[in-house]
């Protein structure tokens, strides 16, 4: 008995140093995740003391216990069902009389309770002195100061739990005086209490009663009629004396309590000062500076983000990319081996595409976390309420749409600071609508291509515009309709700032980049095997065009150039030595697609090559080939030493460095020509027409084979399939394709437009997709593609987030179906009326 | 028919005098009033202008027919002259009550303003003006107390949570009771309207909506001390200092919350 495990919850207000507390208890042994059916995180850590087993729950920070948020129900309901061994109630003993607030109310629950007076040291430094054992006696409770971010007094607390745990006899606690008429009714509805309810103790009828004439929703769905009516008789009495409601009075009297105990028990010994915090926010929240500082840190934290977070994203695509080249070492070059490409392009390719945004979502992270604890994100939602009040939301709610510029994923994860659960699914469901960066290359890539120069920064602009506009507009109509209601109160803290602790803020960052990543580990490895799946299958056996016999067309028609080629520079025009030296060339590269380089194969061709090619020299006017292979060489190297030092310099047009590798170039080409004039305009011309040319037709065939094989597949099905509604859009089964394909990952569109229109591996400076689709489509079914982009379905990752963040797949379905058909209606409209108006 | 007639000659008149020939004009009615006859020194000393420009308005009103000038004579109006006079003296009467009793102005500024509107102002309007003057003095939802709560209003601004206990205090009269008064009596008024630095003790919470006791429960309870800290940037959410700590609240919400400057 005596060496049960102690179970304690930790009950405090929000600022009131709790997190810092519970990290000193419990350090690293902590379990994050929700309480069940709504989205108000739990933490429970455990630890040992005096030999005993100590479980810590973390309870929401809270004001009150009046189950006016989902967090003061969850804390209350810990506390009553769960029946903790002991409470724990953290108080900022610098602003002692509203935390005391909460204290007095778990000391009407009657459930052991040990005070922590946190933050003893600034109130101290405030002149504020306590008798602590005269307020001990006051709220019946154990008081024990501590000093959260310095960890000191973790032990004496530690022991008071303990003490408290383990007492023998109840801790006597007094109760509230509530003034003769209150009480009186009180008595006449614990009294009908008792006679329905018999068992339950004295303390908890009484408690019941007070609640009841509070007007508390949800104690009153647990009584009867009688005792309901019996409750709204009193209430109407005590309106009628006081003209106040009850609920009122009730708060009245509890502080009356408090400022009682408080005028015997502390003294302040200071005046009251204007504190360091009040300076900065003179400054900070001032009419003419506080915007500017605010979209001034605001600027800063995308700065960070996403300059800092670059390195590290290009580590770690590195990492993916070098994963990905060792796995395809495990089956031999060019096999069509399923597991390869589940291995190498799904999952790899899918995952490691989500995980790249680590840094960034962890800076971004860690820039809320230290606004957080500095409390400066407080002033920010003061700063932004006005805007944000006017579209129904809370000031809270500017900074997860502002994120959203970058990614929704840790938008709709910032929405967990807004408290009211309409406002956070309202901010939820329209944050996808702000366009991200994702979405950046799909405009990159058309904008270009359709719009002349003067109107592409204007394109771009209007159309983030058109995105914040119907971020508004939704969040408008969602509040007017699906969440109507009173707009949240702006009755907020300001609480003082504070040098974030480094431990508080990196726990702060681990605990949601982790969350980040066991999404990415979970929902979207699911959905990427989908999508791969969708886009590689079914296989095509039977090709509509005989692709093998193009190629071998291809190479014949470079043959016969080659041949061509013999009298330009001595050749006997019947040898065939150069053909054959060719020829021996394509086998080589031919047979080394089959093999990885580091495989004896890959070598052996090349030596199979050179052997030929040797042989070919000794024959009739080999020496004439040895020179036209070895002038070919001499040219390549030194295009390949200008196009290196380009590269590796970075070199541009028009500088001297440019001008000097270039002239280095000219140079050693033109001695090559003086030498052998023929021979070199031999090379010169295989080089540049025949050799290319094969090379682009070759290339043809393997993208037109590509193209078949996706329009093969279930998405290019799909594509198909969806034509006929895609139709009054002005779109085409391969805009439909590439749509499925952006699901996964908005700027995965461009990738599968380069692939349907068979220009290989696109991305959105390729000038060749842009040449394609000009001559597929108009402006306005461009800007068709770009709107629809911006509105319709977000990315997986934005759908598995919000189905997370929300608790429930509804709402994620609503958000997919809901912006979906928004893009539609949208994208309709505008392509038809700009048809009729005859635009594009 | 008759009147609207007049009214169409008189406009014609009116328009013909420019505003500070008819200031000449009044001027001149008033010191006939007085002697009988006026001096172009008495017109100079009660208008504040100098002996040329009174010579050359007094050549301008006789061309016009409307006084009976001649140097060194004395100057009376002609009939013309007087009814001009009179109407403008009427206006400027009309006015001033209106400025006076029922918009609370003080007796000068009622004055000042009178003078410089009674040129413009058409007599319809002027009409109208005398007849609110009449009714809001008659009208028992109105009387001279509501229009001393109307000077209170001009002084302190709009504020529904005082109407509550007006009404009330309106009822204790009609009922014959004696408003308790207990000294001065001090008004509470809502602390939306409190400037930044303005300190102030709670009297109610009596926020619309159900946020009444959350605003009670953040410490704004009756008898608090409390001190308004800043408006946001923007101009909505107030902080006010309470209980020693730092609170926000919208402009919509500290509506109901009734205080008394302290």
């Amino acid at each position: 008995m005596t060496r049960k495990r102690i179970v304690v919850a930790l009950a405090g207000n929000p600022n009131s140093g709790k997190s810092t507390i519970f990290n000193d208890l419990t350090g690293a042994h902590q379990h994050v995740g929700n309480y069940p059916g709504v989205t108000v995180e739990k933490k429970e850590g455990a630890c040992r003391h005096d030999g005993r087993e100590i479980t810590v729950v973390d309870l929401p920070g809270t004001y009150s216990l009046s189950a006016y948020s989902i967090e003061e129900l969850v804390a209350r309901n810990v506390i009553i069902d769960e029946k903790p061994d002991v409470v724990v109630d953290i108080v900022d003993a610098s602003n002692l009389e509203r935390n005391l607030y909460l204290a007095v109310q778990i000391m009407e629950l009657g459930v052991p309770l040990v005070l922590a007076f946190n933050m003893s040291d600034v109130a101290r430094a405030r002149g504020i002195e306590f008798d602590l054992e005269k307020l001990s006696r006051f709220l019946g409770a154990p008081i024990v100061p501590t000093v959260g971010h310095k960890g000191k007094g973790t032990k004496e607390l530690l022991d008071a739990v303990v003490a408290a745990a383990t007492r023998k006899t109840a801790q006597d606690m007094p109760n509230i005086d509530y003034g003769r008429e209150v009480e009186e009714e009180i008595l006449k509805i614990a009294a009908a209490l008792q006679t329905e309810a018999s068992s339950a103790d004295a303390r908890h009828v009484r408690w019941l009663a007070v609640k009841l004439l509070e007007g508390d929703k949800n104690v009153r769905e647990k009584v009867s009629r009688t005792v309901q009516e019996i409750t709204e008789k009193s209430e109407s009495h005590l309106a009628k004396i006081f003209g106040d409601p009850a609920e009122i009075i009730i708060t009245d009297r509890r502080y009356g309590f408090i400022s009682g105990a408080c005028q015997e028990a502390v003294r302040s010994t200071v005046e009251a000062r204007h504190t360091m915090s009040d300076r900065i926010d003179a400054v900070a929240t001032s009419r003419v500076l506080g915007l500017p500082i605010f979209l001034g840190l605001m600027y800063l934290v995308f700065h960070l983000t996403f300059t800092l977070g670059d390195p590290p994203m290009g580590w770690i695509e590195k990492f993916f990319g070098w994963l990905g080249g060792v796995l395809e070492t495990w089956w031999p070059k060019g096999s069509e081996s399923i597991l390869k490409s589940l291995l190498v392009d799904g999952i790899i390719g899918g995952v490691g595409g989500v995980i790249v945004f680590l840094p960034n979502i962890l800076l971004l992270f860690l820039a809320i976390a230290i606004l957080e604890d500095s409390g400066y994100m407080a002033r920010a939602a003061f700063i932004m309420d006005r805007l944000m009040h006017k579209i129904g939301l809370h000031g809270k709610s500017f900074i997860p749409m502002l994120l959203g510029f970058g990614c929704s994923v840790p938008a709709i994860m910032a929405t967990r600071t807004l408290e009211n659960q309409r406002d956070r699914l309202t901010t939820m469901l329209v944050t996808p609508l702000i366009s991200c960066g994702a979405r950046l290359p799909i405009y990159a890539l058309i904008i270009p291509a359709f719009f002349p120069g003067r109107l592409h920064a204007p394109m771009l602009w209007t159309i983030y515009i058109i995105g914040i506009v119907l971020a508004i507009v939704s969040a408008k109509v969602l509040r007017t309709t699906i969440f109507r209601g009173e707009s949240t109160p702006f009755v907020m803290e300001l609480p003082p700032y504070r040098i974030p602790t480094l431990k508080g803020i990196l726990l702060h960052m681990w605990e949601r980049g982790w969350l980040y990543l066991k999404k990415a580990g979970t929902v979207i490895l699911g959905i990427s095997i989908l999508l791969w799946g969708m886009t590689n299958f079914p296989k095509k056996q039977t090709f509509d065009r005989d692709y093998e016999t193009q190629t071998r067309q291809a190479e014949a028609a470079c043959l016969d150039d080659v041949r061509g080629l013999n009298s330009k520079f001595g050749l006997a025009t019947g040898s065939d030595i150069l053909v054959r030296a060719i020829q021996a060339e394509l086998d080589m590269a031919a047979e080394q697609k089959k093999h990885h380089e580091t495989e004896p194969g890959f070598a052996e061709a090349a030596k199979r090559k050179d052997a030929a090619i040797e042989a070919l020299g000794r024959q009739d006017g080999g020496d004439r080939l040895m020179k036209f292979l070895e002038v070919r060489q001499a040219i390549r190297d030194a295009r390949a030493a200008f196009d290196g030092a380009v590269l590796e310099k970075k070199l541009v047009e028009g500088t001297p460095g440019y001008f000097a590798a270039r002239s280095g170039c000219d140079a050693a080409l033109a001695n090559l020509q003086k030498a052998e004039p023929e021979v070199y305009a031999a090379a010169i011309r295989y080089l540049d027409n025949i050799r290319s040319s094969f090379e682009g037709a070759a290339e043809d065939v393997a993208k037109a084979r590509q193209a078949e094989e996706l329009a093969y597949t279930i998405s290019g099905r799909i594509g198909h399939a969806l034509e006929p509604i895609l139709k009054p859009l002005g779109f085409d089964w391969k805009i439909g394709t590439a749509l499925i394909g952006a699901f996964a990952a908005k700027e995965v569109f461009v990738a599968q437009m380069g692939i349907v229109y068979s220009v290989g591996e696109a991305d959105e400076k390729s000038e060749a997709l842009r040449e394609k689709l000009k001559a597929d489509y108009s402006p306005l079914i461009a800007f068709c593609i770009m709107l629809f982009c911006l509105t319709s379905a977000p990315c997986m990752a934005t759908i598995a987030i919000t189905r997370r963040e929300s608790n429930s797949w509804g709402w994620a379905l609503f958000q997919l179906g809901a912006l979906t058909v928004l893009a539609y209606v949208l994208t309709l409209c505008v392509f038809q009326l700009g048809s009729i108006l005859g635009i594009g | 028919m008759a009147a609207d007639k007049r009214n169409r000659t008189m406009a014609t008149t009116m328009e013909s005098v420019s505003a500070s020939l008819e200031d000449y004009l009044e001027a001149i009615f008033h010191i006939v009033a007085e002697k009988q006859a006026a001096r172009p020194k008495d017109i100079s000393g009660r208008l504040g202008v100098n002996n040329s420009s009174v010579t050359g308005a007094l050549k301008l009103l006789s061309e016009k027919g409307l006084v009976n000038y001649s140097p060194y004579d004395l100057i009376t109006l002609t009939r013309e002259g007087k009814t001009v006079a009179e109407d403008v003296v009427r206006r400027h009467e009309a006015l001033r009550d209106f400025f006076e009793n029922v918009l609370a102005v003080s007796r000068p500024d009622a004055e000042d303003a009178a003078c410089r509107m009674e040129h413009s102002v058409s007599r319809n309007i002027l009409n109208r003006f005398i007849d609110f003057t009449e009714f809001v003095e008659v009208c028992p939802r109105g009387g001279t107390k509501w229009i001393a709560g109307f000077g209170y209003y001009c002084e302190h601004g709009s504020r529904r949570a005082n109407c509550e206990r007006c009404i009330s205090r309106c009822l204790d009269e009609v009922r014959g009771k004696k408003p308790e008064e207990k000294g001065a009596p001090r008004m509470s008024i809502s602390l939306k309207d409190l400037k930044p630095g303005q300190k102030s003790r709670i009297v109610k919470v009596g926020a619309h909506g159900g946020i009444n006791k959350r605003i009670a429960e953040m410490g704004m309870t009756r008898g608090t001390l409390i001190e308004i800290e800043r408006v946001a940037p923007l101009g909505d959410p107030i902080e006010i200092k309470v209980k020693g700590y730092h609170l926000s609240l919208r402009k919509e919400e500290a509506e109901g919350i009734l205080v008394e400057v302290v």
